[in-house]
């Protein structure tokens, strides 16, 4: 199983871009894909989706031009947009069979398959409900249950924890995990702690292009040993925060702790242990 | 007022900046142009006995503001009758409700910028009326004056009172839809009605035709003999052909008293407006809901419980569309009120139990209708609930998604006309169920290709309305079941109009998909 990503673009304008000139492999395992927003995560993952097509460049799944055959693609498929809709006068158990005629899944299991997955995702007791009436968290569970429908070798999921609470998202973790063993995974999201537990590689895009690649501890590797934290009276922070880039900024009684990252580490200040956050606001705000 | 204004403009900006919007204005300027009749056409709009007026400036003046007030009151209502169900959609008017504007002022700025939406399309037909003036020259002189003049007086306070309405029935009942449609078009008709009453006064038709059609009846009658009337048509009549005598009209002066009363019709607009203000929601429309027991919100977290990979069934390939064509058919029941499955287990009723003829002419077209909203979002569905990634992403989408989606269409439309085909076939004839099945496809299609090429689903709905309206009043040209005129040169011309209708559907989607 390869994914690959031969210098992808998607051009909207002559001068404006979507993504542009994009490359990148990608084997088994979880790709976490970070990024401010309109970075370009989600027009990336349309084009590996086949729902928008590149303006430049090809992608290939297995050395196939998903391109030029969207249907290769297709049919090993689980993707989970962002901002996915349904049919809310189907229930959950419907709308799923219709999704699984869409992928031209079907056969005799197909009723287990679906019973299973929604034991598995906690809605068989709400399976017989129009979708209408289901909480937000609900109906991303009903999306997510969609993408594992024809047992997909690559799967996307574009946000996948919006709508999610805390332990929904721990499970949710869990599940992505389980995937990664036997498929592409390609993740999103603006949490990045979500990313920094479960993805064997990190891509962060900024304004269209890949600023940088690689796993966890490589991304790290662009600061560490540049994070610091210093403590200052409430007066003198915006004069400091002109001198370097702030990470983050905290106030307690009067004082406020400034994490920030620069090559020297200014009087008082104390040596941080960098976190793939650090990385991330680094090389997205430089 | 600064700001008021604003929410008026933004919101008719916001309305016009569509591609529907554009495809409306098209449509506009196509129907208009068929407002006065080139000389030789076979059709006439206004006509008084034999008689129609000079081609002069008066003449395209009146006749076009006049059509314009009543088909721009008829079709304008369904153009206009969301603007308060969009701000509930898009969930800006929740973000309203939290302002300090006033329900008065809001309601009102959603009729004027109904009025606005409404005024752009009668600027369209006043235009035309001038081309089409200069077009069929005549020798008169152009007079401004004869164009504006009615337009200002007679159509513009009947758009108005239209947009007022459009408010009034979204605050009143502004969740059924169908029952604001219906409704709207019982109280056009009684208009209608009761405009072309000889002892009405002036003063009381909102169309403010009345006074014009009565000055054109006084010239004719006094060409014509003592003994002889003439009455007054207006609407499309077709196989007209009879050459018409001229008679020249050259406008009216307005009596102060009617122009009054035009603007008593946009105070008492204004008024109705104030009175059901109380009664507008204020977007606190999930509280209401609730409170009728019909959706109930259901959460539930994740649980304990885990998707165990290992433990699925190995799902097995199957392109089969039938699953589609049973969803597809689900959603298209499913849609809208259930008490609408009564209105049309009794309208199967008639057809089942009624004249044959009268069945045919009258309730198929009617019982068809009322399955407008079902129809209308047949392949706008996937944008308009977000589900467009899936579709548009999935397996064979064309072959497969558009064509189950034709077929559930065509089975409700047929499923519904059933007692009729049973009949027929008891009686034999083939024809007349080649027509009705051939009615069936043909609105199927023609709302897929309005659906595909517009992405909205109103253009449909008014065309849709439009027709049937046509039907009704027997128009043959218009007849897509063969209940007015069943013979073989209109059912080439439906099977046709399907073939067109499905090949750029078939093209556009291909090419949406491309893209």
């Amino acid at each position: 199983m390869k994914l690959e990503i031969n210098n992808v673009s998607k051009r909207y304008t002559r001068k404006k871009y979507g993504v542009q000139n994009f490359s990148l492999t990608v084997e088994k395992g979880i790709l976490g894909l970070l990024g401010p927003n309109g970075a370009g995560k989600s027009t990336l993952m349309k084009m590996i989706a086949t729902v928008n097509k590149p303006t430049e460049g090809i992608i290939l799944l297995n050395k196939n031009n998903i391109v030029k055959d969207a249907n290769y693609m297709r049919e090993q498929l689980g993707f989970l947009p962002q901002d996915f809709g349904v049919y809310p006068n189907l229930n959950a158990f419907e709308f799923l069979q219709y999704i699984a005629a869409i992928k031209g899944v079907g056969g005799s299991g197909l009723k287990d398959r679906i019973e299973k997955l929604l034991e598995g995702l906690n809605l068989i007791d709400a399976a017989s409900k129009p979708i209408g009436s289901y909480s937000g968290g609900m109906k991303q569970r009903v999306g997510i249950a969609q993408t594992l429908l024809n047992n997909p070798k690559i799967i996307i999921f574009d946000e996948p924890t919006v709508g999610l609470d805390p332990e929904e998202r721990v499970r949710f973790r869990n599940l992505i995990s389980d995937l990664a063993s036997q498929s592409i995974v390609i993740l999103s999201s603006h949490i990045v702690s979500d990313i920094d537990m479960i993805a064997d590689t990190v891509a962060i895009m900024k304004n269209g292009t890949l600023i940088t690649q690689g796993n966890r501890q490589d991304i790290i590797d662009h600061v560490e040993g540049k994070v610091f934290e210093i403590k200052i009276e409430d007066e003198a922070v915006s004069e400091f925060k002109n001198q370097v880039t702030t990470l983050s900024t905290a106030r307690y009684k009067g004082k406020t702790t400034i994490r920030y990252i620069s090559d020297t580490a200014m009087s008082n200040s104390r040596p941080q242990k960098a976190t793939l956050e650090d990385a991330y606001l680094y090389l997205t705000k430089n | 007022m600064r700001s008021f204004l604003t929410i008026i403009k933004l919101d008719y900006l916001t309305r016009i900046r569509s591609y529907s919007f554009l495809i409306t204005l098209c449509a506009t300027l196509a129907i208009s142009y068929t407002f006065v009749p080139e000389p030789n056409a076979s059709y006439s709009t206004i006509r008084i006995g034999d008689y129609v007026g000079n081609y002069n400036s008066a003449w395209f003046g009146y006749v076009t503001a006049m059509m314009s007030s009543v088909f721009l009151s008829l079709i304008g209502f369904y153009l206009v009758n969301n603007s308060i169900q969009k701000d509930v959609k898009t969930k800006v008017g929740q973000i309203l409700a939290t302002t300090r504007i006033k329900n008065f002022s809001y309601l009102l700025s959603r009729v004027f910028s109904n009025f606005l939406v409404l005024i752009t399309i009668v600027c369209i037909t006043f235009l035309m009326s001038i081309l089409l003036f200069i077009l069929y020259n005549d020798g008169f002189d152009f007079e401004i004056l004869q164009f504006v003049k009615p337009y200002v007086i007679i159509a513009l306070p009947a758009i108005f009172w239209i947009s007022v309405l459009a408010v009034l029935f979204e605050v009143i009942i502004g969740r059924y839809t169908v029952i604001q449609n219906i409704l709207f078009f019982v109280l056009f008709s009684f208009f209608l009605l009761f405009s072309s009453q000889d002892k009405m006064k002036y003063n009381l038709d909102v169309f403010g035709n009345k006074i014009v059609m009565n000055a054109m009846e006084e010239s004719v009658r006094k060409l014509l003999p003592a003994h002889k009337t003439s009455k007054m048509t207006i609407g499309y009549v077709l196989g007209n052909t009879t050459k018409a005598k001229k008679f020249n009209f050259e406008g009216i002066d307005f009596p102060s008293s009617f122009i009054a009363s035009r603007l008593g019709w946009i105070f008492f607009g204004v008024l109705l407006i104030a009175i059901v203000t109380p009664f507008f929601h204020r977007f606190n429309t999930k509280e209401r809901t609730s409170s009728t027991k019909t959706k109930q919100h259901i959460v539930s977290s994740f649980g304990s419980r885990e998707v165990i990979l290992s433990q699925l069934p190995k799902p097995q390939i199957d392109q089969s569309i039938l699953p589609l064509i049973k969803t597809e058919l689900f959603l298209l029941i499913r849609k809208g009120n259930k008490w609408l499955w009564m209105v049309n287990a009794i309208g199967m009723i008639l057809l089942a139990f009624l004249n044959i003829e009268v069945a045919h002419q009258m309730v198929l077209p009617i019982l068809w209708f009322l399955q407008v909203h079902r129809l209308s979002d047949l392949t706008t569905k996937e944008l308009e609930n977000d589900v467009f990634y899936f579709t548009f992403s999935a397996f064979r989408p064309l072959r497969r998604i558009l064509i189950s989606q034709i077929i559930a269409g065509v089975i409700l439309m047929i499923g519904l006309a059933f007692p009729l085909l049973f009949l027929y076939g008891c009686l034999l004839d083939i024809n007349a169920l080649m027509f009705i099945l051939l009615g069936a496809i043909f609105i199927v299609f023609l709302a897929l290709f309005l659906g595909i090429f517009t992405q909205t689903k109103k253009l449909f709905e008014i065309l849709f309305f439009f027709i049937t309206y046509a039907n009704i009043n027997k128009i043959p040209v218009f007849d897509y079941f063969g209940g007015i005129s069943p013979n073989r040169m209109q059912i080439l011309y439906v099977s046709a109009l399907v073939i067109g209708f499905g090949t750029m559907s078939f093209l556009k989607r291909r090419s949406d998909l491309r893209r």
